[in-house]
């Protein structure tokens, strides 16, 4: 049985590994993540657990808790356990630079996930955060093309926040130019905190009184503070956006109170990271796996080997997308929604 | 009479000027005033400021602060936080500390949020009446348990209350994530959002403004006639009637023109005009002007006008909490026992333990309470955001301690004042909402807050010293 | 004098961690009668007087009050059964005013329930009156008063509830000359009235004005008891220094045995 799952699971590995899939027992793969906090990580786990399992290889992890410093000492920790490639969401990806050189000087392979660590020996698996930005900047603009935005960003400390703004950016300079469309308010958002953002909203709309026409949030957590804060103004149904597929930001998709929420599938992106790292571990050169491209989009421009996955936007007319994944429920997404109204409720 | 009153006032005081003379007469906390005259001055500044670099958005000075609705969301803003604090002040008061009251605040909220969402309503139904009643009880409930737990640690087990809450700090909010597996639990019920404040259904409308705050003035009256008939019949020194009458008059030219200003705050155009549509209004005709905040019809169109329908909000939900918990909670310390027990305490553990007081029991309901407030500013906040997360509450814990420090409570313990920390809550929050209001990033409202904050206890004890 | 007496304390023992602060002491007190407790510091006669004031509770021995044993496990019960203390740290709360600090423990209160300042306040003032005329600070925490007036103010808490029984632990130690005869006159005063009086002292003179017995502690043993009338100064500092009895005092178990 095991072995019959083995052979099936090296048969999705990705083309020239599997010639190597027989040594891919034993290995133990570590992942390092920056905190639980957030709803989107445990999918992400569950993701990787099973591919890193199915391939014979043990998984290990360690939680930083949203400190640096932890995050430094669990590092240090697994080069000690000998363990073989250590995944990385890295809480602050400068600090994390030195655990990195100290794991590939200990010959431990690297790997960050979803944060940039701009260290040239590892490999960079993730969205394409920038796309994800472009992706809500397009969508706001497909049902709102002239008018005020007012731009919800995430935390001033979090490199995310600046590559979904360059996204949208890019796709709104064009019509910020030409005056088609106002950047009315920016802010980053404490803590990606919905409740700040909720704040920040009430403070936009106070100080444009109520001029803004589209709203684009950094997540979906902050997009339900900007709900609320439109809907003290009786403004609800103007276009928001978000990303990360929360459950109740889909709902609020089919609701029609948000736009569009670009999902990241984790599954998705923890799976190709946990074949991209038993793929490592069993000596495999990062540049010879499938999908693999140079990026330097970073702070300080290191060009580091890299995986970008496209997200998805969840439109309402897509929700259905989301419930055939597994993501969430058809209860849980159509709560609320009249049978029929939404394609998939 | 005034042989008695020359004898009880302090001597080294008896030629000063009419200003010394008015507070001595009336007896007013200078400190507050102190305080109140920073917040005018720091609201004018944000108004003139956000005049110069965002437009006039019809501000007294100029600007959008000193608007009717900037000062509206302002005091909602702030009711969270300052039910909190009126709970950390006796806390602080007794030489405690709870630093787990924002984790604490996330962990309610969540219960409530999950309770709600995904307990009772797919079992009762969406919607149905008693989801938000069990939704309340349950916050309150658990959050009294939780307090009376960190209380119960710090008493019985003699725990410093510093690491039980610290402890408490770092474990509840890992319990509300767990509990809401990390999610966003949305949407709260619709019944239970009417306490947050962002629907119509949570404002009590000019009328009820106004006869709550004639009905307050005529206590402030009350109180006022009440005690001097008391220290009339006691024979003690009374004072002079204009400064009765002053105080009576402050009090309620200070309650009317709130209840002006947020009755002046109309209803946003779209939500007076579903309004009237849905209860037969008549949109009276008129013509569009852009800056107005009443409705009117122009030809078939709904527009924004000078004159026409308008609808005031007057007083929402979570601020009328807010002053319902800060009179109640100011009365708990002055006038009961168990209030004048917290003080003591504060003042000198040791002689009220040998006064027969038990302090270890006390120590438990003080936490006790502090829990049950955590839960109305968890009700609050959640209601607010429509949402609950693990992270609602994050950093809470020193915004509600700063606001009692910026409110003249000492750390040292046996002095504060529910009312100067409300106020310390409501200048913490005008400083972020100011900032906000003028683009300024989130980097620059913590250095304001941080620095107002050590500015505010360093004056703090000038003032102490002057004043001895 | 009665024969059975107002206060008795049988075979007190306490220890804190190990070392016995009172062993097995014994003292008594009639109605109207001031007795003198002297010993060195840590000799034990703050702490024995802690147990019958109920701050804390002893490890062994009986406390009869009129001959009936009664049980004190708190300060609430000392005072329900008329015993009061003036305590050397004064125990006063320093951040509220006279009134609250007399009433502390004991409120009055309104039909309603909550505090009647007022009524305390009329109350303290009378009291207050009849211990320092010249006192007008009410208003004003107790930390702002001058150690004489807060000396006042925890006098007052102690007469001012009908005590039987006073303890005063060294009531004179932050006073002035006057102030100091004050406190005799008023010693004087509530003995006239029949109520005990334990008085804590270094001073000897103090003891020897005001008190009828004295009682000497050391290493929380009673070295012995005596009238003042029986023995003279030099007689009780070897009591407190030596432990040696001089004739004319009882011996007590701490006393210095002379066998030889």
């Amino acid at each position: 049985m095991t072995r019959k799952f083995l052979t099936l699971a090296a048969g999705a590995l990705m083309l020239g590994m599997s010639s190597m899939s027989a040594l891919a027992a034993g290995k133990t793969i570590a992942v390092s993540w920056k905190t639980f906090q957030e709803e989107r990580w445990k999918t992400d786990e569950a993701a990787i657990k099973a591919v890193v399992e199915a391939a014979g290889n043990t998984y290990v992890s360690t939680d930083a808790q949203g400190s640096a410093q932890k995050q430094a000492a669990d590092i240090e920790g697994l080069i000690s356990q000998k363990v073989d490639v250590i995944m990385v969401v890295a809480f602050d990806s400068d600090a994390i630079l030195p655990s990195f050189k100290a794991a590939s000087d200990a010959g431990v392979k690297m790997l960050s996930y979803d944060v940039l660590v701009e260290d040239p020996n590892a490999l960079y698996v993730t969205f394409d955060n920038v796309g994800v930005g472009r992706i809500i900047a397009q969508e706001i603009q497909k049902v709102k093309p002239e008018g005020n935005y007012a731009f919800i960003k995430g935390d001033k400390g979090d490199p995310n926040a600046t590559f979904l703004f360059q996204g949208m950016m890019e796709v709104l300079k064009e019509a910020l130019d030409s005056g088609k469309v106002k950047n009315v308010c920016e802010t980053f958002t404490d803590g990606w905190k919905p409740d700040n953002a909720q704040k920040n909203m009430e403070q936009c709309l106070t100080s444009t009184g109520n001029k803004v026409d589209a709203v684009l949030a950094e997540n979906d957590g902050m997009a339900s503070g900007v709900v609320a804060a439109l809907e003290a103004q009786g403004m609800v149904g103007i276009p928001v956006g978000g990303q990360d597929g929360d459950l109740a930001a889909i709902n609020r998709v089919a609701l029609g109170t948000q736009t569009v929420s670009v999902w990241k599938n984790a599954r998705e992106l923890g799976k190709v990271a946990a074949e991209a790292a038993n793929a490592i571990a069993d000596g495999t050169d990062p540049t010879k796996i499938a999908g693999v491209g140079k990026f330097s989009g970073g702070a300080k421009g290191v060009e580091v080997n890299a995986i970008l996955l496209a997200p998805t936007p969840i439109t309402k007319a897509n929700v259905s997308a989301a419930i055939d994944a597994g993501h969430i429920t058809k209860d849980q997404a159509c709560a609320g929604v009249a049978a029929g109204a939404v394609p998939g409720c | 009479m005034s042989k008695q009153q020359n004898s009880s006032a302090n001597p080294a005081l008896t030629d000063d000027g009419p200003i010394r003379r008015f507070l001595n007469a009336t007896e007013i906390d200078t400190r507050m005033i102190g305080m109140i005259v920073a917040l005018f001055a720091i609201w004018c500044a944000f108004d003139i400021a956000s005049g110069i670099l965002r437009g006039n958005f019809g501000g007294l000075l100029g600007g959008s602060f000193l608007t009717p609705r900037n000062l509206w969301t302002l005091l909602n803003q702030t009711a969270s936080i300052a039910v909190m604090t009126t709970g950390m002040v006796l806390i602080i008061v007794m030489r405690q500390i709870d630093l787990s009251v924002g984790s604490m605040l996330s962990l309610v909220a969540v219960a409530g949020g999950v309770l709600q969402v995904y307990q009772l309503g797919p079992s009762l139904g969406v919607g149905h009446p008693a989801i938000w009643v069990l939704a309340i009880i349950a916050i309150l409930a658990l959050g009294t348990a939780i307090g009376a737990f960190n209380g119960y640690l710090t008493a019985y087990a003699q725990i410093p209350s510093f690491i039980v809450t610290l402890g408490g700090l770092i474990a509840y909010s890992g319990v509300a994530f767990l509990l809401a597996k990390g999610e966003t639990v949305a949407p709260m019920d619709k019944t239970f959002k009417v306490l947050g404040g962002t629907i119509p259904a949570s404002w009590i409308g000019p009328f009820w403004t106004w006869t709550l705050s004639f009905a307050a003035c005529a206590l402030i009256v009350f109180a006022i006639v009440n005690g001097r008939r008391q220290r009339v019949r006691f024979k003690f020194p009374l004072r002079p009637v204009w400064a009765e009458v002053t105080l009576a008059a402050l009090g309620s030219i200070a309650v009317l023109g709130a209840a002006a200003v947020v009755n002046s705050y109309a209803w946003p155009p779209k939500l007076a005009e579903n309004y009237a549509k849905e209860n037969n209004i008549t949109i009276p005709p008129g013509v569009e002007d852009k800056a107005g905040d009443a409705i009117c019809m122009a030809g078939d169109a709904v527009v924004r006008c000078l004159e026409g329908l308008t609808l005031g909000t007057g007083y929402a939900a979570p601020v009328l909490i807010a002053f319902a918990i800060g009179a109640i909670m100011s009365f708990i310390a002055t006038r009961t026992r168990f209030g004048r027990y917290v003080y003591a305490v504060g003042g000198n553990p040791e002689a009220a333990n040998l006064a027969g007081i038990n302090t270890r029991w006390l120590t438990v309901k003080v936490f006790a309470l502090m829990g049950f407030l955590v839960g109305v500013s968890a009700i609050i906040s959640s209601a607010r955001l429509d949402a609950a997360t693990n992270a609602l509450g994050a950093l809470n814990e020193l915004y509600v301690i700063a606001a009692a420090v910026i409110g003249g409570t000492s750390l040292a313990g046996g002095v504060g004042t529910i009312y100067g920390a409300i106020l310390g809550a409501l200048l913490m929050q005008s400083i972020q909402s100011g900032m906000g209001l003028l683009n300024l990033p989130a980097a620059f409202q913590n250095i304001v807050v941080g620095t107002v904050l050590v500015i505010a206890v360093w004056l703090d004890q000038i003032y102490r010293r002057n004043v001895k | 004098m009665s024969n059975i007496p107002l206060i008795e304390m049988r075979d007190i023992s306490i220890a804190f961690g190990g070392i016995k602060a009172v062993d097995h002491a014994s003292v008594d007190l009639y109605p109207g009668e001031v007795v003198g407790l002297l010993g060195h510091n840590g000799a034990g006669k703050s702490t024995l007087i802690k147990v019958l004031s109920g701050a804390y509770k002893r490890d062994a021995g009986q406390i009869f009050i009129d001959g009936k044993e009664v049980a004190i496990n708190n300060p609430r019960d000392a005072k329900a059964l008329g015993i009061e203390t003036i305590y050397q740290t004064l125990a006063l709360a320093d951040n509220v005013d006279a009134a609250a600090n007399l009433y502390l423990g004991r409120e009055l209160r309104t039909p309603f329930g909550t505090l009647d300042d007022v009524a305390m306040e009329a109350a303290t003032r009378k009291v207050m009156h009849r211990l320092n005329p010249n006192f007008r600070r009410f208003k004003e925490p107790v930390i702002k008063l001058s150690g004489g007036q807060r000396q006042s103010v925890a006098i007052a808490r102690a007469i001012h509830f009908n005590a039987r029984i006073l303890i005063m632990d060294e009531p004179t130690a932050a006073l002035g000359p006057q102030e100091t005869a004050q406190v005799g006159e008023l010693i004087k005063q509530l003995k006239s009235e029949g109520i005990g009086i334990f008085l804590i002292s270094h001073d000897l003179h103090d003891v020897f004005d005001l008190a009828d017995r004295l009682t000497v502690m050391k290493n929380g043993k009673v070295v012995g008891s005596a009238r003042t009338s029986d023995v003279d100064h030099d007689g009780v500092l070897g009591m407190i220094i030596a432990g040696k009895c001089p004739p004319g005092a009882i011996p007590g178990p701490g006393a210095l045995q002379s066998a030889a």
